[in-house]
Formats: C-alpha cells, sequence, structure tokens
C-alpha cells in the first residue's frame, strides 16, 4: 500500500509539477509578449536612502504606479558617488523595460565624465523623463556672522572659506568654484557624501557655508538662511528673504546650475520596443497633472515649485552639458592632476 | 514644547495600547538581528510598501521595536557560536565567545539580555526627558573630534596585540590596508578595487565578519563533537539557577551598564556615527576603567555588558537628531523619516510644539519595546544555551549554509559569498598561526570611518596637521586616548610588583 501511494504520490507529483510549471510559464509568455508593464518595476536610485531622490521617487510613484498598475520597488546604490548604482544598472539588471533607474542628472553626469566609468551615456541608458529644477544656492546657518552673499565672497578674498558640498562632482560645487574663480576668492570643498551630512556640516560649524539644491534647505527651512542662487531667476525670493541671483549681486557669467532628477531607462530596450517605451514616456508625463504626486511631494515639506517636467530631448541636452561643465573643471573635480 | 502630564498619560497609554504590534515586532525584530546579513534597515526598507500603509503611530512602533530588538539579537550568535549578527556585536564575541567554551554560555546570554534592555531602557527613557538639551549636543562632536573617536577604537588593536605585538600589530594593519580598499573619500574615485564593482563600496562588512568569526570558527568546530568541549558540557547543560547566575552578575556591573548606554546615546545622536563604533569605544573604555583589564578577552563578564549596552544606548540616541533636525543619524532612522515624510510631518524643532505626541511617541513605544524584550528574552535564555551541546555534525553545516545566505541577502552579490569564504579561509590560518583575526576586523570596520574623518578634518584645516588639536573637547579625548593606553599597563604593572612584593615577603618569611 505504501508503495502505490508512493507511486501514485511520485506520478501525481510529477504532473502536478509540469502544470504547474506550464500555468506559471504560459501567462508570463503570453504576458511578456503583449502587456507592458506585466510586473513590478525595480529602481535603482544611485544615492542614499532618504535623500531628495528618494523623496521625489515615492511621491511620484504614489500617482505612477497607478497609471501603470504595476507597484515600484526601490534599490539604493550610494558608493562611489553614484557610479555603483550606474554599473549595476547597466551591466547587472535586465534590460526588459521593468528596470528603471532614478537619479540626479547634474552630479551623476559629473561624476560620469570624472571618472570615466565602463558604460556609455547615451548608449547604454537614456533619462527620459525630468522631475524637478532644484536651483542650486549657498546657505548659512542662522545665526551665522554672514548676512550676505557679498559678505561671503569679502571674506573668501581675505581666508579660504570651507564650502561644506555633498560630492566634489556636483554642480553646486561647480558653482563655488565658479563664483571664487570670477569674484578672486578662495572657497576650499569639503565633500560630506549626502545632502543630510552637507547640512549637518553647516549646522554645526565646521563649515563657514554650505551650498546644495534648494529644495533641502528649504524643507529645513527654520535652521538656515540662504544667501544666493545659481540661477537667472531666485523662484523662492519670498521664503528666503530675497536672497539675490549670483550673478545680480556681482555681475558675473556663471551659467544656470541646477540639480534635475530623472527616469532613466535601458537604452536598447527603449530602441527595441518603441511602443512600450511610449508608454512609459506618456504615463510620466501624465503624472505631472495628477494631484496625487504633488500632493504627496508637498506632504514631504519641500517646495512644489522646483516640479518642473522635461522630456528626453531636454534630459540629454542638459546631461551632456554636464559633461561640458566637467570637463572645464576636471582638474578640480577629479583625483587626476595635470 | 507642548510637554505636560496629560501627554505623558497619553503616550504610556497609547504604548500599551500598541502592544499588539509591539510585542510581534520584537520577536521579529530578534530573529532579524541574529541572522547575519539581515539587518533592521534592510528588512525595514523591504517592508517599506507595508509600513506605508500602517497608521502613523503603528507604524513607528513597529519599526521603533524592529530596530531596537535586532540590535539585542546580534548578540544571540555572537555568544553562543562566534558569529555576530553585525558589526556592533563583534566585540560580544571578544567574551561572550570565550564564557560559552567555558560552559557558561547561558549567563553570557543573560549578560547580553539584560545589559542590552536596561541599556536601551534608560537611554530611552533619558531622551524622553532630555530630547530638546541631547540634539545640540551631538553638533559638538564633529569631524575632529570623531578622529579622537575612532582613535578610541583603534587603540583596541594595540590591546588586543599585547600577547603577541608584532603578530597583532601585522593583523591590524593589514585590517586598515584593506579597509582602504573601495571609493576615496574626497573624489570618489574607485582605489584597490582590482576592477570589482562589488569593492567600490569598500570591502563588504557582513561577508567579512561572517567569513573571519563565524565560519573560520567552524572550521576549528569541526574538529571537536560539540562547542563546548566535552569536560565543561555538565557546566553548559542548562539551568535555572544559571539564569539567576547571570542576573547577580548584572547587578554586580549595574553602573557598567548605565554608563556605557548613555556612552553608546552620545556616540547615536552623532549622525553617520553607529553601534559599531560605540560597541567598540564602549569595550575599549570598560578595559581601560578596569581594574582587571588583562582578564577581557577572556571570558570576562564586562566585555560583554560595555558593547551590548552601548549598541542599544544607540538605538534612541540615533533618533534624536532625526526628529530634533530632521537629519537622520542612520540608516534605520533614514527609513523612519521616508515613512514620517510620505504622512506629511514636517521634521525639526517645530514637531515638538506642533506634534509633540509624535515627536515623544516614537521614544515611549522603544522604551515599551526595550520592556516587552526583556520580559520575553529573559526565561529563553536558558533553552537558547543549548545550541552549544549540539553535535558539530548538525551545527557545523547550519550555521554555514546560514552564513552564507547572510552574505548574500545583505547586498545580494554572489560575489560576497566567495569574499566571506576567503576570509574564513584568511580566519581559520589566523587562528592556527595565533594572529588576532580582531585585530584585523577593527581594522576593516574602523578604518575606513577613520580615514573619512581624518581626511575630512585635514581638509577643513586646509592641510594644516595642528586642525586635529584645535577644539578643547578633541584635546581632552586625546589626553583620554593616551590614559586608555597608559592606565592598564599601569595597573597590570602595578599588579605585578604587588605580586612580586608578595613573593618576597614570602620567601624572606621562610
Amino acid at each position: 500500500m505504501n508503495n502505490r501511494i508512493r507511486a501514485v504520490s511520485r506520478r501525481t507529483f510529477l504532473g502536478g509539477a509540469m502544470a504547474g510549471a506550464g500555468t506559471i510559464a504560459m501567462p508570463s509568455l503570453v504576458r511578456s509578449q503583449d502587456a507592458y508593464p506585466s510586473e513590478t518595476f525595480r529602481v535603482v536610485i544611485p544615492t542614499r536612502q532618504g535623500g531628495g531622490a528618494e523623496r521625489i521617487a515615492r511621491a511620484f510613484d504614489a500617482a505612477w504606479s497607478q497609471l501603470l498598475g504595476q507597484p515600484f520597488e526601490y534599490e539604493f546604490f550610494p558608493g562611489a558617488a553614484g557610479q555603483i548604482g550606474y554599473e549595476v544598472f547597466v551591466k547587472q539588471r535586465e534590460h526588459n523595460g521593468h528596470n528603471l533607474l532614478f537619479g540626479n542628472m547634474g552630479p551623476e553626469m559629473i561624476m560620469y565624465a570624472t571618472q570615466k566609468p565602463d558604460y556609455k551615456f547615451p548608449e547604454d541608458y537614456i533619462y527620459f523623463c525630468r522631475t524637478d529644477v532644484d536651483d542650486s544656492c549657498v546657505f548659512v546657518r542662522k545665526d551665522s556672522e554672514f548676512q550676505d552673499i557679498q559678505q561671503v565672497v569679502d571674506a573668501a578674498k581675505q581666508r579660504a572659506l570651507n564650502v561644506a558640498v555633498s560630492r566634489i562632482p556636483h554642480p553646486a560645487s561647480i558653482g563655488i568654484l565658479a563664483l571664487g574663480e570670477q569674484t578672486g576668492g578662495t572657497f576650499n570643498l569639503v565633500p560630506y557624501q549626502g545632502g543630510n551630512p552637507t547640512q549637518v556640516a553647516v549646522l554645526n560649524g565646521e563649515a563657514d557655508i554650505g551650498t546644495l539644491p534648494i529644495a533641502g534647505i528649504l524643507q529645513l527651512g527654520d535652521q538656515f538662511r540662504v544667501l544666493t542662487v545659481f540661477n537667472k531667476e531666485n523662484i523662492f525670493a519670498e521664503q528666503t528673504n530675497n536672497a539675490p541671483p549670483v550673478n545680480e549681486v556681482f555681475g558675473t557669467t556663471i551659467p544656470d546650475l541646477y540639480s534635475s532628477r530623472s527616469w532613466a531607462v535601458h537604452t536598447n530596450w527603449a530602441d527595441e520596443n518603441p511602443d512600450k517605451f511610449q508608454k512609459l514616456v506618456d504615463t510620466s508625463k501624465q503624472v505631472f497633472e495628477d494631484p496625487k504626486f504633488l500632493e504627496a511631494y508637498e506632504k514631504t515639506g519641500a517646495p512644489v515649485e522646483v516640479i518642473k517636467y522635461g522630456d528626453r530631448e531636454t534630459c540629454t541636452e542638459y546631461a551632456l552639458s554636464m559633461v561640458e561643465f566637467a570637463q572645464r573643471y576636471a582638474e578640480i573635480l577629479s583625483a587626476e592632476k595635470g | 514644547m507642548g510637554w505636560d502630564g496629560a501627554l505623558f498619560v497619553e503616550l504610556i497609554g497609547n504604548s500599551f495600547q500598541l502592544l499588539w504590534v509591539i510585542v510581534p515586532a520584537v520577536l521579529f525584530g530578534i530573529v532579524i538581528g541574529a541572522l547575519p546579513g539581515f539587518s533592521a534597515s534592510n528588512t525595514l526598507i523591504i517592508l517599506l510598501p507595508l509600513t506605508l500603509t500602517m497608521d502613523l503611530d503603528v507604524a513607528l512602533a513597529f519599526m521603533a521595536s524592529v530596530y531596537a530588538s535586532s540590535h539585542l539579537g546580534g548578540g544571540i550568535p555572537a555568544i553562543l557560536v562566534n558569529m555576530p549578527g553585525d558589526g556592533g556585536s563583534v566585540p560580544t564575541t571578544f567574551d561572550g565567545y570565550p564564557m560559552t567554551l567555558q560552559g557558561k554560555g547561558q549567563q553570557a546570554l543573560v549578560l547580553c539580555f539584560v545589559a542590552s534592555t536596561i541599556g536601551g531602557l534608560i537611554t530611552s527613557l533619558a531622551t524622553v526627558a532630555l530630547l530638546p538639551y541631547l540634539a545640540p549636543l551631538g553638533l559638538y562632536l564633529r569631524s575632529v573630534e570623531m578622529v579622537v573617536v575612532m582613535v578610541f577604537g583603534l587603540v583596541l588593536i594595540a590591546a588586543i596585540a599585547s600577547d603577541d605585538l608584532l603578530k597583532g600589530l601585522i593583523g591590524g594593519f593589514f585590517g586598515l590596508m584593506l579597509g582602504l580598499i573601495g571609493a576615496d573619500h574626497i573624489y570618489s574615485t574607485p582605489r584597490g578595487t582590482f576592477g570589482f564593482l562589488e569593492l567600490y563600496d569598500g570591502v563588504p562588512i557582513v561577508a567579512a565578519l561572517i567569513g573571519l568569526f563565524a565560519i573560520a570558527e567552524t572550521f576549528s568546530m569541526v574538529e571537536r563533537e560539540a562547542i563546548v568541549p566535552k569536560s565543561e558540557t555538565d557546566i553548559a547543560r542548562p539551568r535555572w539557577a544559571d539564569t539567576i547566575d547571570g542576573l547577580r552578575i548584572n547587578l554586580k556591573y549595574w553602573w557598567q551598564t548605565i554608563w556605557t548606554a548613555f556612552l553608546g546615546m552620545l556616540i547615536g545622536i552623532v549622525p553617520g556615527a553607529g553601534a559599531t563604533i560605540a560597541s567598540f569605544v564602549a569595550y575599549q573604555q570598560s578595559r581601560m576603567f578596569s581594574k582587571t583589564p588583562h582578564l577581557y578577552g577572556t571570558g570576562h563578564p564586562p566585555g560583554i555588558i560595555a558593547p551590548e549596552s552601548a549598541n542599544n544606548g544607540v538605538t534612541s540616541g540615533t533618533l534624536v537628531p532625526l526628529m530634533a533636525i530632521g537629519v537622520p543619524g542612520g540608516a534605520t532612522s533614514a527609513v523612519m523619516m521616508v515613512v514620517l515624510q510620505y504622512q506629511g510631518i514636517v521634521l525639526g524643532p517645530r514637531l515638538f510644539i506642533e506634534t509633540p505626541a509624535l515627536a515623544y511617541g516614537v521614544f515611549f513605544y522603544m522604551t515599551m519595546s526595550y520592556a516587552v524584550m526583556l520580559l520575553m528574552i529573559l526565561p529563553l535564555a536558558r533553552y537558547m544555551s543549548k545550541v552549544v551541546n549540539m553535535p558539530t555534525r548538525i551545527i557545523v553545516p547550519l550555521i554555514i549554509t546560514l552564513t552564507i545566505i547572510g552574505a548574500f541577502a545583505n547586498r545580494e552579490y554572489i560575489f560576497d559569498m566567495w569574499l566571506a569564504l576567503i576570509f574564513a579561509v584568511l580566519g581559520y590560518l589566523a587562528l592556527r598561526t595565533g594572529y588576532h583575526v580582531t585585530g584585523l576586523l577593527i581594522g576593516i570596520l574602523l578604518g575606513p570611518l577613520f580615514e573619512q574623518y581624518l581626511l575630512r578634518s585635514l581638509r577643513l584645516g586646509q592641510g594644516d596637521l595642528t586642525i586635529l588639536f584645535s577644539s578643547t573637547l578633541a584635546n581632552i579625548l586625546w589626553v583620554l586616548v593616551v590614559l586608555s593606553l597608559l592606565l592598564p599597563w599601569l595597573r597590570t604593572r602595578q599588579t605585578q610588583r604587588a605580586l612580586e612584593r608578595a613573593g618576597d615577603t614570602a620567601r624572606s618569611g621562610l
């Protein structure tokens, strides 16, 4: 009896296993040919959890996941100024449209230009949906001796000022270097590997000033004062005590320097699947009209004025301009000298 | 500040009402902590879609309980099988595992449980009482001061090397060299990675500690029938009396539990510092102030109490900068920040005025979770300690499987499994040749942090080395470093002289 039971169960098991495998495989085959998206999106974020990128990505997916009908899962690879995240995305993630990257184009393209990693832009990945334009700013703690940017530059002409920065390869770092170059001040960049530790360095007074994208600073508004922005116009004049744009004060010609996060996907997948890629593009654009996104973003305490859509062309143009900037300041931005 | 008696009563009531989530979360956290590679922050990231849908109070109680209990869980395998669950549990192995080998595993577990829970309990209560004053305290420990704090940890290499200075220092410096692997802290340029992407972020700590400690130990375990040598198995048989004995020892070292817990809390408040630094510094400080420093590393109870109490003191400390200035103190508090922001909570000083119930609530939930932990875990020490009587032919494959999975689970790289095996061979060779793997691991763990703070300080000093002596607090800490090197040496010399004198008296008496 035992033998019979065993024989039957073995047969049943094999039959069941084959049927089960068929059941699992068939719909996925059908799904993979027809429906998109058919599974959870896995998102690589090349910065630390709890940072600005995660804040925007999660607010964005509150609306986008409903439009696409699939949830999002996040993985964080903050090391080597984001290089790890990009390498993992390009080399280790399947190029199937369900693997996305959400990065901060400015610093990460500067890293791309200075570190010369083993992947190519835009051959390996493309940015297709810019979510924000977050102007770089110079800020001090509330009780700082510096009341305005003029005082900062005057002091920088007397002694090298310590500037807390998130990373050396960053648009805000380029901004302060350009300011020093054009006004004769000396700024010594001290990298703190992330926006949060950079804010702490200014708060605890070990750095004289800090330079970061403005949204994170306004989020902790009570504790800091913004002195200037690296843009033609300060759209947060009211919240920043009318801090003037840097070129307006010094008559300098520093270009607009801002951080812009964007969604990215593998280039070859986008080229081979134009319809599916178009679905990503269309739905991501729709998100900007969806109140769920703005509500979710507003809840984080960051200013919604930074939210600005940009298409693939805008993103590519911005990304390549960052490479150009990085090459201009290559000697200061990288460990390789002369 | 919005703080009054009614709020106090309300928060206590809330904590009791949330016991339905705190109890399972504590159990879950202990298991997570005991499994190498499964940290609280990684687990909370995975569970984020779930926590985002919970009520805010429930989510905070869940996350605080998982976080706190995972720190306790890490001590269990560290003591029983020399397998630290995370960096913060490494110093627990120094005296915990020797106690197990002496057949006192149950007492060691009780020491760990009581020190962890009492340490966590008093610091979370202290945080509630002193929260607005604690936040600025973290701002006093800047990069320069953190260099000295790191030196406290690194000094342990010299202490461990005291038996065989050359071998100890070789191990320590080799560890520091390995700690240099990865992207540099200024320009983010990868160094010494041999082209392996998996090393860009430095040597993975979990793979290193799993290999050097857990797997290397299993290689030597297979040479005997059970973890505890046969001569000690009678002593190792679980008894309630041993639990009571453990409590008695805890009581004897009550002051040790308290001050190391506060040391941990203080280190936790500094954003970026964490349980690993706290437990190493606490162990080193405990040894420095001890009258019997030579007993450390041989199964000395304060060697378990100090790191365990400190790494649980960190849990409440690390939430202080998050709540008070809106900056997360570590990886787990960064996950909590995501949940808080998702619910529209604006963190920072205003939080205490606008929503004091929330600002203080998280510390009440943490206090409750420590109370639950103490009641739940203490009776289990008796049963957990039975592990050491299991035949090695069963326990060794189990440990190897669990640890190899743990090496993978942390970052999901197959590479890390191979790396753990390479470290295991290295650890086994070190054991066989009299090199101490601890020195090596301290180098790997603290080396990158030391380098980061040192380079940052030197950059702040714009090349001027005297920046390292530029603050009063840093200078006081430097003096303490020198004292911590001298004191144990002076004490040992004093003991030797006393012994010599006693010998002379005995001889002259003859």
